[in-house]
């Protein structure tokens, strides 16, 4: 049975068709990116994911269950979702108590809060900042912790919303190591994203929306190292994809740690050779 | 519902905006000043007939939004309990209008045209911008408190049902409304600094609002009967 | 030099540590200074120290010199100074001035109050539109743009002031790859006769827009020199502060100092 899966939806707002016949389904431990361009239905897609719209037409499963007759609410035991953006949901005076905010609506007793909200500090690195107040953290922190609430709800399908927006390097890579993880442990990923970097690091499929439909359903491998197509969706390749291809390293590898294992057979051939 | 100014080009729209904000205030006055129960729902009844020559009439269903909380809870409180359904009646009255007229300076008034007309009566800048922004507050905050319901749905807060639970729905949904307006507030000065709002230097107008003489006739008018009525209400 | 900072220290209020610490360098107009490090390094502060936001609209307490422009920004002079520096933040939505309901009121709302004429208004939010390829936007509601839009917009509405010192934070997080590149290429030609000073944790774009680069890290300044010198180094690489290609370069046993681009790595290490 699909994690979540999309049966011929349609969906418009007003006389304005977003999205039309959309069919896809992601199996439990896959973790998907979802691109287009600005306008293209992205957000609304997710929105539908979360029971917050309804399609005009089709059905939304979450499991073995249609959203449509449900809340958000309803859908929040079983799957989560990060906002873009992160002060549209921070209300705790610490982060600690953010966290254990989802859990304890879910009905969690109180030791099963305290561990769930322990583990998902530990696992995206805020456990040292768990007595701050959120506003006290820079903007990308901030989003760590929406990251850990959600993980804390401990769903079965999580969406996220541009999840590595403004974050530096390693908090990128937190991230995706964050997702990688999920997805193994059998968590359905579903990612809207313009960070083609974290889409080669954790999300290992990927859907295109365009004109309303899924215009691409496949390996993010195939999309990431091809810079032409990503730059007609306003993406860009990102640079351990471009570098292995330029250099014609061997599977021309798009994920920074396989771009440096590949590189360093030839460094350590030329400094042989040399 | 979105409140907010909705660009039209209304007889509102086109009455200079210090004019319209004479007419809240004059109208806020009134409601407290005319006598008879039937007095506020009088001014009610003038604020729908010019809702409907300006072209605002949506306005119309936000304030009556707006405002039927209130009548219930009056009808309850004065009514059922009080056994004074008048007093439930005036006060209702009262807020109604009130509330009205101040929907239709937000739909018909562009803040810039605002802080352009105080500006040249000669209004300190920040002073100015700080009953603009207040009265755009309103809808960037219900544009916010969407977006935070959203959110905290998704994490499994329940906003229906008793009492009880919409009460706990309350910190949870109001404290990032604050915190993010807050927020955003610091963020905003530190904008409007660089910008040169604080600059000293005497603001050029963009558009600056025509106060004709029917606005000059008008704001006289409301000042004369506001005065009238309160000398004639309040003189022993 | 148009900037100056001397032995900066800076703390917010009620805060338990400085934000700042004896930051000490000069910026000058004719190349892109970059300031970088990690999350909480301090590079937003110190672009609001310069501008003088820092103490005077933040509060907190501030040591050492800074000049602006000739005069400390966040002193008595400091409105000699308004309109001459420019800031950008990372989140446009919050620099509406919430008096406009055009994209041209918007951009105009900085001339506007400088007191200049209507004219001179009116050509310098032309040109600053054209500039940022959205003059078919001038007539709509800066509310119904997307970020990247909007994001364009403000920086517009830098650029219509005609500052002397041009600090931008984060100016691309919204932007599409596309807008990012074309700001990022746009800076250096800003730099021929302002001082810019751009803070970003996104390196694998404005390094190649950088003439200079000053790394922060827990508020100090730990390097300050030309980006390959800097960013190309162990150093940069351990505080996650570098590009992409140096990450893969250092991870890959590479010899010093790392290549920065794609085009600097395929010409280091093509056959």
């Amino acid at each position: 049975m699909s994690a979540l899966r999309f049966e011929d939806v349609w969906f418009a707002y007003g006389a304005i068709p977003v999205l039309r016949g959309i069919g896809l389904s992601i199996e439990p431990g896959e973790a998907v990116a979802l691109l287009g361009r600005n306008g293209a239905g992205k957000t609304t897609l997710t929105k539908l994911v979360m029971a917050l719209l309804h399609p005009q037409r089709g059905y939304v499963w979450i499991g073995d269950r249609i959203t449509q007759g449900r809340t958000p609410e309803q859908v929040a035991a079983r799957t989560a979702y990060v906002f873009q953006h992160a002060d549209q949901q921070l209300f705790a005076r610490t982060v600690l108590q953010e966290v254990a905010f989802g859990p304890r609506q879910l009905g969690l007793t109180p030791h099963e809060v305290e561990a769930v909200v322990a583990a998902a500090l530990r696992r995206v690195g805020l456990d040292r900042v768990a007595h701050e107040h959120p506003y006290d953290l820079p903007p990308a922190q901030r989003k760590l912790v929406t990251l850990a609430a959600a993980l804390a709800q401990r769903p079965r399908v999580l969406v996220l919303d541009e999840p590595s927006q403004g974050m530096d390097a390693p908090s990128v890579q937190r991230v995706a190591d964050v997702l990688r993880s999920l997805a193994s442990e059998g968590v359905a990923i579903l990612a809207v994203t313009h960070d083609l970097t974290l889409v080669a690091e954790a999300l290992d499929r990927t859907l295109v929306l365009e004109d309303h439909q899924i215009a691409y359903d496949g390996p993010s491998a195939a999309l990431v190292s091809d810079d032409t197509r990503a730059r007609q969706l306003g993406l860009e390749a990102p640079a351990a994809a471009r570098l292995s291809v330029r250099l014609g390293l061997p599977g021309h590898p798009v994920r920074i740690a396989e771009a440096a294992a590949a590189l360093r057979v030839r460094v350590a051939g030329d400094a042989a050779g040399s | 519902m979105t409140l907010g100014y909705r660009p039209g080009q209304g007889l509102l729209h086109r009455t200079h905006p210090l004019t319209t904000a004479a007419l809240a205030g004059a109208v806020s006055l009134l409601a407290f000043l005319l006598p008879g129960e039937l007095a506020p729902w009088a001014l009610v009844a003038g604020l729908c007939a010019l809702a409907l020559v300006a072209g605002l009439v949506p306005v119309l269903g936000a304030a009556a939004a707006f405002s039927a909380p209130f009548w219930g809870f009056l009808a309850v409180i004065h009514g059922v309990f009080g056994h004074d359904l008048g007093t439930a009646v005036v006060l209702a009255g009262r807020i109604t209008a009130i509330l009205t007229v101040f929907l239709l300076l937000l739909a018909s008034v562009h803040p810039g045209r605002l802080v352009d007309a105080m500006l040249a009566r000669g209004v300190p800048f920040g002073l100015a911008y700080l009953l603009a922004a207040t009265l755009q507050a309103v809808p960037q905050l219900q544009r916010r408190a969407t977006a935070i319901l959203d959110a905290q749905r998704c994490r499994g807060l329940r906003v229906r049902g008793s009492v009880l639970r919409r009460l706990r729905a309350v910190v949870p949904l109001t404290v990032p409304l604050v915190l993010g307006a807050l927020a955003e507030v610091d963020e905003r000065a530190l904008a409007l600094e660089i910008r040169g709002a604080a600059s000293g230097t005497r603001r050029t107008p963009l558009d600056p609002p025509v106060d004709g003489p029917w606005d000059r006739a008008t704001r006289w008018i409301l000042l004369a009967a506001v005065a009238g009525v309160a000398i004639w209400r309040l003189w022993p | 030099m148009s900037v100056q900072l001397e032995r900066v220290s800076f703390r917010y209020p009620g805060a338990a540590f400085d934000a700042l610490r004896e930051v000490t360098f000069e910026c000058a107009p004719g190349c892109v200074h970059l300031v970088t490090g990690r999350l909480g390094a301090g590079c937003s502060t110190l672009l609001q120290v310069i501008a003088g936001l820092a103490p005077h609209v933040t509060g907190g307490s501030r040591s050492g010199s800074v000049v602006t422009l000739g005069r400390d920004p966040a002193g008595s002079e400091r409105h000699d100074l308004a309109g001459r520096i420019g800031l950008l933040l990372p989140t446009p939505w919050t620099q509406l001035s919430g008096m406009a309901y055009t994209v041209a009121e918007e951009v105009a709302f900085g001339p506007a109050n400088l007191g200049w004429d209507r004219e001179r208004i009116r050509q310098a939010v032309d040109e600053a539109l054209r500039l940022v390829a959205l003059e078919r936007v001038a007539a709509r509601d800066p509310r119904t743009l997307s970020g990247g839009e909007l994001q364009r917009v403000m920086f517009a509405a830098v650029i219509a002031m005609d500052p002397e010192v041009c600090l931008l934070d984060e100016p691309a997080m919204e932007l599409d790859p596309a807008g990012a590149e074309a700001l990022y290429a746009h800076l250096p030609v800003l730099a021929r006769e302002r001082t810019v000073i751009l803070a970003t944790t996104d390196l694998d774009r404005a390094v190649s827009a950088a003439g200079r680069v000053i790394l922060l890290d827990g508020g100090a300044v730990i390097g300050d020199g030309n980006p390959a010198e800097i960013l190309g180094t162990p150093r940069a690489v351990e505080t996650g502060a570098t590009t992409t290609v140096a990450r893969i370069a250092s991870l890959a046993g590479a010899d010093l100092t790392y290549p920065l681009t794609v085009a600097a790595a395929v010409e280091r290490f093509s056959r």
